[in-house]
């Protein structure tokens, strides 16, 4: 009996070191890496663009949450007489409006069209969860929703300029530093013109730009690598 | 006076007339705007009262970072009080402000303000070409539910994004039951009853917009011959069920005959020649029989006679035997009857042939152990002789030795078996072929001694003859005899006897001192006269 033991253990012992070999290699591709790292197994660009699509549908769906929200504590402005001038800090950024108009922008332009738009909210909303969170009128989930998307656009933009860098790499995008270096630098000059903006207004504007970032994103992987999901 | 009134009368009822059927038209309201596919959309508007003149509608639209105010590029495209918005003038993100004027001959009625973003109402058309599939499978049937985006809409360039829903309905109830499709365009069904008829509808939305329409129903019937397939099986299985249990019960009935005829019973070892059961239930007697077939010998017809045969004891001069095929004929025919013995006194017998056969000579008793060993390794492989038998054995060898001469002797001992005495039955050997001297003999037989040693011989029996001799029965040992020639018989029965040299059988007799003997020296006749040293008479 205890001769049989012997090759049964062994043959145990082989099978769990290949599975644990197998599981480490699958477990290496999970990282992504930056600037190429020697021995790292980096993320494909659709799967990227899928990643921040993802997160940019998210993100515009908890702006339109909470513009329902707010339609129920601000009249709508809808009833009033003549023609109410809503001026969104963004309206100086030219974004495409319409299909044509994106599919013919190129794509470094775009690119560089989204990451303004990025970089032009991520004070706004800051401030825009703080002043919800002191306002005794809305309860705490909204004070949350509010948080979460100031994170998410955080996190939406570093998502794609990671994408930027690796279309950069593959040479789909020229490489102009001036996009990306500093962000700061595209924003106008005049960028505290969102201070004088009312709550809903923010949140109007960024539902809006929201939206376009979700679009001009699927537009931009479509064209570029257009499998599965286009 | 009354010409006044009348024309009053007369220009108020024209008046009144007039006003009934003219008026302004009323105000139009703006129903809803939509976009199927975020190229385009297209707005209504439900008209008012129209004044009972002919009234124009005109839709007036401002647009977010548009100067001017525009008016409806379409209105017939999408039917009556509808403008519809093409692509050239259909911006997205922007903010719309829309205005219906109503106008006829007697004023305008406009609209309240509409705005409106085109990403807020997008609502596409219906999914098409809804098809519905049964798929066999081995196992169980499915659903197969397939359709095609709406019309118009470009899936391709990631525009926009269309998710699907569906809801399906099972003829016997009235409940739908929805599912949701993501963004594929089809859908399996799995379950499904067959014989049953399914009602399936789909709709769609894009990105966040609002739902569609449901499609109109498409209707699947299931076949139902996988259900008679299965029960046909079933009704195999049943009957096939019954032969199975009638076959079990029987088995389990019978389970002993099974028993024996799976598993037939090992046969136990048999020995060649002997009934096992005779030797459980038989006596000693039997036992015995069984042993003795075991060792393949001869049938014993009748022991006694063989033993009458072979109890012979000789005396001879004969050394060790030199016969060997004699002493083994001995040794062969003792073993025969000895058989009948126990074990032990089988032994004890052949290693006595077996002393004599190897040599006479030797001390008897002292090879007896030895014998027993090299017994030992012969075919006879029983136990080792008790104590008391062994000393049956050793009795009869000691009764056997007793007999023998030291001088070589060869004897047929044999001992009477069962019996813990032993003797000798001495029988002169018919065959012997020694030369003993026999000769006829005649006796004088000495009736009495005198005093003076006088022989007085009966001659009653006395009968000489030419070798006449006197043989006095004697110990075996003596070999030495005197002898005396009787010379002159007396008339008072005295016999003279005369001194002769003869051969060397012959000595002096012994004259004892009180011994006297007139000797008379003359001889008749060449008779011998036996002389036993008598005992001292005196």
């Amino acid at each position: 009996m205890p001769g049989s033991i012997r090759p049964v253990s062994v043959v145990w012992v082989v099978l769990v070191c290949l599975l644990f070999c197998s599981r480490l290699l699958s477990v290496g591709a999970a990282p992504i890496c930056t600037n190429a790292q020697a021995g790292c197994h980096a993320l494909s660009l659709a799967n990227l663009f899928d990643r921040v699509i993802q997160h940019s549908a998210r993100m515009h769906g908890i702006s339109n949450d909470l513009h329902s929200e707010f339609e129920q504590y601000f009249l709508p402005s809808k009833n009033q007489i003549g023609r109410v001038s809503r001026n969104c800090h963004t309206s100086t950024i030219f974004t495409p409006n319409g299909k044509e108009n994106a599919q013919r922008m190129a794509r470094q332009e775009l690119t560089e069209v989204i990451l303004k738009l990025l970089v032009a909210w991520r004070d706004p909303l800051w401030h825009f969860h703080q002043s919800i969170a002191h306002h005794h009128d809305f309860n705490n989930f909204s004070a949350n929703k509010a948080l979460e998307m100031s994170d998410m656009v955080h996190e939406l933009r570093k998502g794609v300029e990671k994408v930027a860098e690796k279309m950069q790499m593959m040479g789909i995008i020229s490489n102009s530093v001036s996009s990306l270096a500093s962000p700061e630098a595209l924003l106008p000059s005049d960028s505290a013109e969102w201070r004088l903006m009312k709550d809903y207004d923010l949140l109007y504007c960024f539902r809006r730009d929201s939206n376009k970032v979700q679009n001009y994103l699927k537009i931009l992987k479509c064209r570029i690598v257009p499998e599965h999901g286009c | 006076m009354w010409r006044d009134l009348g024309l009053a009368v007369l220009v108020l009822l024209s008046a009144a007339v007039e006003s009934n059927s003219t008026s302004p038209p009323g105000k139009p309201v703006l129903l809803s705007c939509r976009s199927p596919e975020k190229e385009t959309f297209t707005c209504w508007w439900e008209p008012g009262s129209d004044g009972g003149l002919p009234t124009t509608y005109r839709l007036y639209y401002e647009r977010e970072r548009l100067e001017g105010v525009h008016e409806c590029p379409d209105y017939w495209s999408a039917g009556s009080n509808s403008c519809f918005f093409n692509k050239t003038h259909t911006l997205i993100w922007v903010d719309y402000y829309l205005t219906v004027v109503a106008s006829n001959a007697l004023g305008n009625a406009t609209s309240d303000i509409f705005k409106m973003d085109v990403m807020e109402i997008m609502k596409p058309n219906v999914p098409e070409n809804v098809t519905l599939l049964v798929v066999e499978t081995e196992d169980s049937p499915y659903l197969h539910i397939r359709w095609e985006h709406p019309r118009n809409t470009d899936t391709e360039s990631g525009w926009v994004t269309i998710k699907y829903e569906l809801r399906i309905k099972q003829e016997k109830n009235n409940k739908w039951k929805e599912y949701m499709s993501g963004t594929q365009s089809h859908f399996s069904l799995y379950s499904i009853a067959p014989g049953g008829v399914y009602t399936v509808q789909v709709r769609c939305k894009l990105d966040h917009g609002s739902w569609s329409e449901w499609t109109n129903s498409t209707n699947v019937k299931v076949p139902n011959y996988v259900q008679n397939e299965r029960s046909f099986w079933i009704l195999v299985a049943t009957l096939s069920a019954i032969p199975f249990m009638a076959a079990m019960c029987t088995l389990i009935v019978k389970r002993e005959n099974v028993k024996q005829c799976v598993l037939p019973p090992v046969p136990g070892p048999k020995i060649r020649g002997v009934d096992f059961h005779l030797l459980m239930s038989g006596q000693s007697e039997d036992s015995t029989n069984a042993l003795i077939i075991n060792q393949n010998f001869p049938l014993i017809v009748g022991w006694k006679d063989q033993m009458e045969e072979y109890l012979i004891v000789t005396e001879n001069d004969i050394g060790p035997p030199s016969d060997a095929s004699h002493c083994q004929k001995r040794k062969k025919s003792l073993i025969i009857p000895a058989g009948f013995c126990s074990d032990w006194e089988i032994q004890c017998k052949s290693t006595h042939i077996q002393n004599d056969c190897a040599g006479g000579t030797k001390n008897e008793t002292g090879n007896f152990p030895k014998n027993n060993k090299s017994l030992s390794g012969e075919s006879l492989s029983y136990m080792e002789p008790s104590k008391l038998q062994k000393q049956q054995c050793l009795g009869q060898n000691f009764v056997n030795t007793e007999a023998t001469d030291p001088s070589p002797l060869n004897y047929d001992n044999a001992v009477k078996p069962f019996t813990n005495s032993g003797y000798v039955d001495i029988r002169k050997h018919v065959e012997n072929t020694q030369e003993v001297n026999v000769k006829q003999v005649d006796y004088s037989r000495v009736e009495d001694v005198n005093g003076d040693n006088v022989f007085i011989l009966n001659n009653k029996n006395l009968a000489f003859n030419s070798s006449g001799y006197m043989d006095f029965q004697r110990q075996e040992e003596k070999l030495s005899e005197d002898y005396s020639r009787v010379k002159e018989v007396g008339s008072n029965n005295v016999v003279v006897l005369q001194i002769q040299d003869m051969s060397a059988d012959t000595k002096n007799p012994h004259a004892t001192g009180a011994h006297k003997m007139g000797v008379c020296t003359e001889l008749i006749n060449s008779e011998y006269i036996d002389t036993i040293p008598a005992p001292p008479l005196m």
